[in-house]
């Protein structure tokens, strides 16, 4: 059961309604946090995780990043239902 | 045994692959930090047509990433010094040299003329500039981007359901968002990577082998030894946000780099350091740098070392910085004015080549 928790694919995965997010930050994104990974509460879909993430972290409205849930982009306000892994990718510029 | 033997012993790949990346033309813009390893790899494997796009010359801070130089070609312009560096060890690839930046008016002829472009620039300009003449062109792209000890590679417009840049970003970052056009610092190996796997990549959308990255971003940590890929999706804001024809394209303002610098002419450049003792003309370019400029008001200070020590410029009301071409004038420029907003700090338009520039006859000269 461990291991299919870790492991499974989104869609085999067991969620809980209680299960807190996984936030991944990426480049200067990261920056700006207190950690490169940590734990968020489960929130109703991405716009209001987005909303409790700036108020928490104010600076991060000054940076520009795409979401991605589960390993996949999301353009559309994406309905949540806890235990879900979001990425903050900013674009990089440097060559 | 010839060069290649050893690829084309390769289950999958074989002569026909062999044959297909030497009919291949690609082109690659930025011979810098990502540049350098996807020029060394792909001119190896045996590419039969490589381009190279790049305005800028090679200073001695490139040198920790940006391979294929070394401390002999300080000053030199990088676009050609590569394909020399190149042409001498490989002498039956064609390389075409194209010694400036992209821009709207150049940048549809110039990428027409190959089958697949990689992008190793740095700065978001060129980044969207260069995505959006590729998807008018339906060309392959193959683009690669770091910030200090990460990388993203990404493969557009290719396969089924391509996917571009703007799916990802739809809009350019403005102002503060602009991760900051000053150099920050990388390791020289990070673009080793990142270059690398954009040579892969695009050697397997030429040959076919293996699943190319397409619709994917691939994200790269080298401090946590760490790959992240994410599946891109289509944005409805993406097409939106792309030219819809050649006209609209050319006349789309793709100036984004850092805020933008002001700038000034070099009639009023001259003028200003002659009749006004509070306005400084500095040289920012290499000291090895041709031609050599030995002009009465005119200072030189490479930019290495103004960044390192901007005090030198407390005295003075006035600015003016100017380079080979205004580029690195333009980014210091900007640097500066938010080191000391009160004062006038301008970057002298066009640089030494510019037409109207009283220094640019010597350049002119050997150049020709």
């Amino acid at each position: 059961m461990e291991y299919q928790h870790k492991r499974g694919t989104p869609k085999s995965r067991i969620r809980n309604k209680m299960e807190t997010l996984k936030v991944k930050a990426f480049g200067m994104v990261a920056e700006k946090l207190p950690e490169q990974e940590f734990a968020f509460p489960p929130q109703t879909d991405t716009a209001a995780f987005l909303a409790n993430l700036y108020l928490e972290y104010p600076e991060l409205k000054d940076i520009k990043f795409s979401l991605a849930v589960d390993r996949k982009l999301v353009n559309e306000k994406t309905a949540l239902q806890g235990g879900e892994e979001i990425a903050l990718l900013p674009p990089f510029s440097g060559g | 045994m010839n060069r290649f033997a050893r690829q084309t012993i390769l289950p999958g790949f074989g002569k026909e692959g062999q044959e297909k990346l030497a009919s291949a033309r690609i082109l690659v813009v930025g011979a810098g930090g990502l540049g350098c390893p996807v020029l060394l790899h792909l001119a190896a494997a045996g590419i039969g047509t490589i381009g190279i796009a790049d305005g800028d010359s090679i200073n001695e801070s490139n040198l920790n990433r940006q391979t294929l130089f070394g401390q002999q070609h300080i000053g030199m312009p990088k676009a050609e010094t590569a394909a020399a560096i190149l042409k001498e060890k490989y002498p039956d690839i064609t390389f075409r040299v194209f010694p400036e930046f992209l821009n709207p008016q150049n940048a549809l002829e110039v990428i027409g003329d190959y089958d697949l472009v990689l992008d190793g620039s740095d700065n978001f300009g060129t980044r969207y500039l260069v995505n959006d003449a590729c998807v008018l062109l339906e060309k392959p792209l193959v683009m690669g981007a770091i910030y200090q000890y990460e990388g993203q590679v990404m493969v557009f417009n290719f396969g089924k359901d391509p996917v571009n840049y703007r799916d990802l970003y739809p809009d350019h970052p403005q102002g503060q968002q602009v991760p900051n056009c000053s150099e920050t610092g990388v390791l020289g190996v990070l673009p080793g990577i990142i270059g690398t796997l954009q040579a892969t990549e695009a050697i397997k959308v030429l040959t076919g082998i293996g699943k190319v990255l397409a619709g994917k971003m691939l994200f790269y940590n080298m401090k946590d030894a760490a790959f992240y890929e994410i599946a891109v999706q289509h944005n409805p804001l993406s097409r939106k946000k792309i030219p819809v024809s050649i006209e609209a394209f050319r006349s789309k303002n793709y100036d984004i780099n850092c805020g933008t610098p002001e700038e000034i002419s070099w009639e009023k450049a001259m003028d200003w350091t002659r009749n006004m003792d509070s306005s400084l003309l500095v040289d920012i370019r290499e000291p090895q740098e041709e031609p050599l400029i030995e002009k009465e008001g005119i200072i030189k200070i490479p930019m290495g070392n103004l960044r390192e020590d901007p005090e030198r410029l407390s005295h003075y009301e006035n600015v003016l910085l100017f380079c080979r071409s205004g580029q690195r004038s333009g980014i210091l420029a900007t640097e500066l004015k938010q080191r000391f907003p009160e004062k006038k700090i301008f970057s002298v338009k066009g640089g030494i080549l510019h037409p109207s520039s009283p220094l640019n006859s010597t350049e002119n000269e050997t150049k020709t």
